[in-house]
């Protein structure tokens, strides 16, 4: 039902989204391969929202840990990687050891993180993605205004919408390109 | 679908959702791809925050200089210029279009909808930020020069950036609401425009003729016209803030009859409530519920009320 969807997508984004880094931050210890990490609070937050659409939990943060903790469980599992001792030993012990959540940035926090954000961005992104939330403009008019095609804009502004989230919610703001965006790189330069 | 390509196209649907050809078919489709899985939502849910997070950066807007000067580092010192030699170029492409641009020197105009049900947040290019109701759309054509937006249907709350010199015009069908930077909602009923003010001062006037009905509404006003009409009724704060309980997604009511809170509802939902008879069509009610669940409000009016409750297809009918 889009009420209750509607209902879970602030309970994620008001109590959940804020906490990232330290969930970030808690994966990162149990998990050497950067790159997984990502994959991993991916997963965390797919099986969260499962289950918290069945039943809301009383404390949000809790039940991230308790999830993330048995996401990690579950993948030790899998990759056999792991003694299951070792497991045993990924403890939710994540009250007081770090950093208060940055909850509710001010404005001028919000733009400072923002054009620290863009700045980190590739050049070319960089341009795509200021085109749009500095000058407003689409993307038809994106591309004509830098001479380049329309996939190109669009493929750029794609990463670069994901670098800039992923750095106003505290993380690095790396470029995470696919597969495919590897493969079609270097077209329309 | 692994986690990095079920993000690559959750942004990929961000993109294509701000753009101008976006219709409400697509609305639907991406609906269906949000269904298929909780993966979906998390993604779409986290990249949509994160990515609106950055809308201030449209503060940058007249001092495009500060995004280079602030890229200090000397790992950037390259990009930098190419930065920069990407402002001439484009500087240079805005002076020789110049002339065509007086011409034509409206900005494109950007629509946006939302879906029954829907809410949405819009941050426009000179600062302004714009919440739009169930149901709502409205086309904006603004920058720094001319501030111009029409709502074609629906309602939207308004949180006008302040600039004297350049006066922020609604139109909703034949009335014109010019503001300078307030706070206020506007709601459209076919013929009928309601408009309920927060903060600050707007004026509401015909859009065609100068001759007709005209009004200041301030804070905690709110004027409705229809025709050659023009009502502004004094209200509480207290009261316009109630009306204006949707952006929290709450319908609040205050000694309404039942048949007008079950018209605000079926604004929010498709499954319909109908009110079968005069005497609970008349019934007062009060309080503040969730707008989209028309099912647990209509639970309640069996509780309280007595009152006869049951579901046909997609729509539950009321009688006493």
């Amino acid at each position: 039902m889009m009420g209750d969807d509607e209902i879970l997508r602030r309970w994620f984004v008001d109590e959940v989204l804020p906490l990232e880094r330290d969930l970030e931050r808690f994966i990162a210890r149990h998990c050497r391969n950067r790159d997984e990490v990502a994959d991993l609070r991916q997963e965390t937050y797919a099986r969260m929202l499962a289950g918290a659409a069945a039943e809301r939990p009383r404390s949000a943060r809790a039940f991230l840990f308790t999830v993330a903790r048995n996401t990690l469980i579950d993948r030790a599992r899998r990759a056999k990687i792991v003694s299951f001792e070792q497991v045993a030993d990924i403890d939710i012990a994540f009250d007081g050891d770090w950093d208060a959540t940055e909850r509710g940035l001010t404005a001028r926090d919000e733009l400072r993180r923002a054009m620290a954000g863009l700045d980190l961005l590739p050049a070319r992104c960089r341009e795509v993605v200021r085109l749009r939330k500095v000058e407003g403009l689409d993307i038809r008019e994106t591309a004509a205004r830098l001479g380049v095609g329309r996939h190109t804009v669009e493929r750029q502004l794609t990463l670069g919408l994901r670098a800039i989230a992923n750095y106003m919610l505290g993380g690095e703001g790396r470029i995470v390109r696919t597969a495919a965006g590897q493969r079609d790189k270097d077209t329309g330069s | 679908m692994s986690a990095r390509d079920v993000e690559q196209r959750a942004a990929a649907w961000i993109v294509q959702r701000d753009q101008p050809d976006w219709t409400s078919d697509n609305d639907a489709e991406l609906r269906g791809w949000l269904e298929l899985d909780h993966a979906h939502k998390a993604a779409f849910w986290r990249l949509d925050h994160g990515w609106r997070a950055a809308d201030r950066l449209v503060a940058l807007k007249q001092k495009t200089a500060t995004v280079t000067a602030t890229a200090r580092r000397t790992r950037w010192r390259y990009a930098a210029m190419a930065m920069a030699a990407c402002l001439i170029c484009a500087l240079a492409l805005t002076v020789m279009l110049g002339i065509g641009r007086n011409r034509a020197g409206d900005p494109t105009p950007v629509r946006f909808a939302t879906a029954v049900g829907g809410q949405r947040d819009v941050t426009l290019a000179d600062g302004s930020r714009i919440k739009l109701n169930t149901d709502s759309a409205l086309v904006a054509e603004v920058d720094r020069t001319s501030r111009d937006v029409r709502l074609e249907r629906g309602e939207a709350f308004f949180d006008i950036a302040h600039d004297a010199q350049h006066p922020f015009v609604i139109r909703a069908g034949d009335r014109r609401i010019t503001v300078l930077g307030t706070r206020f909602s506007v709601r459209r009923d076919g013929a009928t425009v309601r408009v309920a003010v927060v903060e600050g001062r707007v004026r509401v006037e015909d859009s065609e003729s100068s001759a007709g009905a005209a009004a200041i509404v301030t804070a905690g006003n709110v004027a409705v016209a229809h025709g050659a009409s023009l009502l502004v009724v004094d209200r509480s704060p207290q009261v316009v803030d109630d009306t204006l309980s949707w952006r929290r997604g709450r319908l609040t009511f205050d000694q309404t009859m039942l048949g007008d809170a079950v018209a605000e509802f079926n604004r929010y939902n498709r499954q319909q409530i109908r009110v079968n008879d005069d005497r609970a069509a008349r019934i007062r009610i009060g309080g503040s519920f969730e707008a989209t669940n028309s099912a647990a409000f209509a639970r309640l009016l069996h509780t309280a009320f007595g009152l006869d409750v049951r579901t046909e297809g997609d729509t539950i009918i009321i009688s006493s």
